[in-house]
């Protein structure tokens, strides 16, 4: 390895935790890492995203313009945490390096591996961190737990034993990059575009767009056995504006994962130019787009960019259906959200929780469901089956009371003030309870005074034959649910 | 069907979903069959013990009995569009037998209603739909056509002037909860089916809408259960009524 090849694998990775946990409203979350680029982009013009909160550079050029690699990376965390974002930067040969460089940085600033040593920092590690859950296990039962111990493996024994993913992984292990780059650029112009006349004002519009391009662009790419490891997606605006960015994906990008891509771009853009608008007096904005001269006027052309070339090795598909979402139906749940926005469509996912709201988590439909609480836990305290079938968005103001007229509490030991004798849902006529159980102390997350929170629950059966789910929460009764 | 007096078992095993024919695998089209199966419980409810497709079935409001009909054909491979309903229950779903796998859920409906809807219906064999407000009679003629077209079948939960078939619960109560102690651990309903041409004389059956784990079941004792209240005394179960 020539110190040139070197310095030309040096990346940056900049890391931001706060995107790592899929917070309920994940719609929002990718473009408010839009700051973050907008910021990075200052450091370097050129940056890949590799997905909402990991994002990287090339370091060679503007290590040498700040004076040095620390410089760059100790002005780099300064400029993101002053954004109010937790971030770590790491630098290191390549990129998988980098990466976990970026992790250890999130404890201290930023993580910095001289060149060459790439290898001796990964030896140590666990073969858990190639992120191949499988090869993993199968390397920890053959007795082989460091990345070292994977590393000092023959390649040719290693391809003959693992395949091309156990090959990956190899290379990875060894400080390499996971692929050859493509080395030859390709003969043929593959990037594809579409021009909007009338300009179109709606990033669902653009967006509907991008997923056909997207199709037309594998195409071509498949036609000449290449896959995209980036795909590079310019926008440009009636007024001349241009907004362009890489987006890298593991792997093989799919159409959909393409046009959510240009709609996150578009949208962060958006609201970056909004908040700029309104921040005008505001610290050295984060304007890396220019001049935010009020409406760009819509978007005239899409073009759609594959980057960097790999020779495709093909994917195997499962042999008995995982739950394919076929065509038909996405064609039809993409319609729906270019109509009412991404969000409109969902699909239900189970999750652990208590109460029925907990359980389940609505992921917008294309969008990954990642799920922080396993629903396969006991979860003492859940309310047991069967389920309500009604389940509201935000609970229903409610007014319990006794035969007196009076409000029913519930004591901090759990002490029922008096029977619950009628019950008013939402400002309603009070209905007379004809049965009632409870209540059901619950005390949550009182580790965390943040979420931290302590409900009696209570099924009530009224005199039309309803059946609910009550909540006391600080002396106020709210209806979760109701059993239709 | 594979439906033979001696492999019954299995005939309830397609019907649930726990195993299915291989044609039916992957794909969300069924094979060329015109019609749905439904959960054994619910056969007598229906014309010919299926939902057939292009028709309407109106369900009189948002409950359990949605999920319950719509659990036998997402068990056979069809996708469910649930629209208008932003207070979906997702674990009763789950219960109920539903396939969360082959579920859409559109909870607002926007202006444009008769639209969307419409464009789910390229998508998904089944439609279960509250509408947000009263549809005209040419929103629900175009419905129906598109009902039509598509093959598909449109569940209604609410009021469907035309519709082929029309279920609804008469009289139900919870057992299982007392005063103070118990808990909600089912309902009996007496579920009234009645509609257009053969079907117009109404029939009903006594069903737990939902069990004790959330599943539709045929009540065992009919006449435990149609007199409710005398059962109440007997085995702690508490009538509401209808």
């Amino acid at each position: 390895m020539t110190a040139a090849g070197d310095r030309n694998r040096r990346v940056l990775v900049v890391r931001c935790p706060a995107w790592r946990s899929p917070i309920a409203d994940r719609a929002a979350a990718p473009q408010l890492f839009e700051q973050v680029v907008g910021v990075v982009r200052e450091f370097c013009p050129r940056i890949e995203v590799l997905r909402p909160g990991i994002c990287a550079f090339a370091v060679h050029g503007p290590a040498r313009y700040y004076g040095g690699e620390a410089e760059l990376a100790r002005n780099l965390a300064e400029a993101v945490t002053r954004l109010g974002f937790d971030c770590g930067v790491g630098i290191a040969d390549g990129m998988f390096a980098a990466l976990l460089a970026s992790r250890d940085g999130l404890a201290g600033g930023c993580r910095m591996v001289p060149s060459g040593a790439s290898p001796a920092f990964l030896a140590p590690r666990s073969v858990t961190v190639l992120g191949e859950p499988e090869l993993a296990d199968l390397l920890i039962r053959l007795g082989i737990r460091t990345l070292g111990e994977f590393a000092s493996l023959p390649t040719a024994e290693v391809r003959n034993r693992f395949g091309a993913s156990g090959l990956l992984a190899h290379r990875l292990a060894r400080g390499l990059d996971p692929r050859p780059l493509a080395a030859s650029p390709p003969t043929a112009d593959l990037s594809v575009q579409a021009e909007f006349d009338p300009p179109a004002e709606q990033s669902e519009q653009v967006a509907f767009v991008a997923k056909s391009l997207a199709g037309q662009l594998h195409a071509q790419l498949a036609a000449s056995g290449l896959g995209c490891v980036r795909v590079q997606v310019q926008v440009i605006c009636a007024d001349g504006q241009e907004i362009t960015r890489l987006w890298r994906h593991d792997g093989l990008l799919s159409e959909l994962a393409v046009a959510e891509r240009v709609r996150w771009q578009l949208d962060g853009w958006r609201t970056g130019q909004h908040a700029d608008h309104l921040a005008e007096g505001g610290e050295g904005g984060s304007g890396g787009e220019g001049g935010s001269g009020g409406e760009a006027g819509g978007v005239i052309l899409l073009r759609l960019i594959p980057d960097q070339l790999v020779h495709d090795p093909g994917r195997q598909l499962g042999l008995w259906g995982d739950a394919v979402v076929s065509d038909r139906v996405a064609r039809a749940a993409v319609r729906v959200q270019a109509m009412l926005g991404h969000g409109a469509v969902r699909q239900p996912v189970l999750t652990g929780g208590r109460s029925p709201a907990d359980q389940a988590l609505l992921v917008p439909f294309g969008d990954m469901s990642v799920s922080l609480r396993p629903a396969d836990r006991p979860w003492p305290g859940k309310i047991p089956s069967p389920a309500p079938a009604t389940v509201y968005p935000t609970p229903k103001p409610a007014m319990v009371t006794d035969c007196s007229g009076a409000l029913v509490t519930v004591t901090g030991r759990g002490h029922v003030s008096a029977d619950p004798a009628r019950l008013s849902v939402a400002g309603g006529p009070p209905l007379a309870v004809t049965a009632w159980t409870g209540p059901w102390p619950v005390t949550e997350r009182w580790w965390d005074p943040a979420h931290a929170c302590r409900k009696a629950r209570f099924q009530l059966v009224t005199v039309d034959g309803g059946a609910w789910l009550a909540v006391v929460h600080d002396g106020c009764w709210l209806i979760e649910a109701s059993y239709d | 069907m594979l439906v033979r007096p001696g492999r019954a078992g299995l005939a309830d095993l397609l019907a649930r979903g726990a195993v299915r024919p291989g044609d039916q695998l992957g794909g969300g089209v069924l094979a060329d069959a015109d019609r749905f199966p439904v959960l054994p419980v619910l056969r007598d409810l229906l014309p010919g013990g299926t939902l057939r497709r292009g028709s309407v079935v109106a369900l009189g409001s948002w409950s359990s009995l949605c999920l319950a009909l719509a659990a036998g054909p997402v068990a056979a491979g069809a996708w469910c569009a649930v629209a208008g309903v932003p207070e979906f229950g997702v674990a009763a779903a789950a219960e109920a037998g539903l396939d969360l796998a082959k579920l859409l859920l559109v909870p607002g409906l926007g202006q444009n209603w008769p639209q969307v809807v419409a464009s789910l219906f390229d998508g998904c064999d089944l439609v279960l739909l509250r509408p947000p407000d009263r549809p005209s009679a040419l929103v629900r003629r175009k419905l129906e056509a598109a009902v039509r077209r598509y093959g598909a079948v449109l569940l209604v939960a609410g009021d469907w002037d035309g519709a082929h078939v029309k279920l609804r619960i008469t009289t139900s109560g919870w057992a299982g909860i007392g005063s103070g102690h118990g808990r909600l651990c089912g309902r009996w309903a007496q579920v009234v089916a009645d509609g257009r041409g053969e079907w117009a004389r109404p029939r009903a059956r006594w069903l737990w809408l939902p069990g004790p784990d959330g599943a539709v079941a045929a009540v065992a004792d009919e006449a435990l259960a149609a007199s409710g209240v005398t059962a109440e005394t007997g085995t702690g179960w508490e009538a509401g009524t209808g």
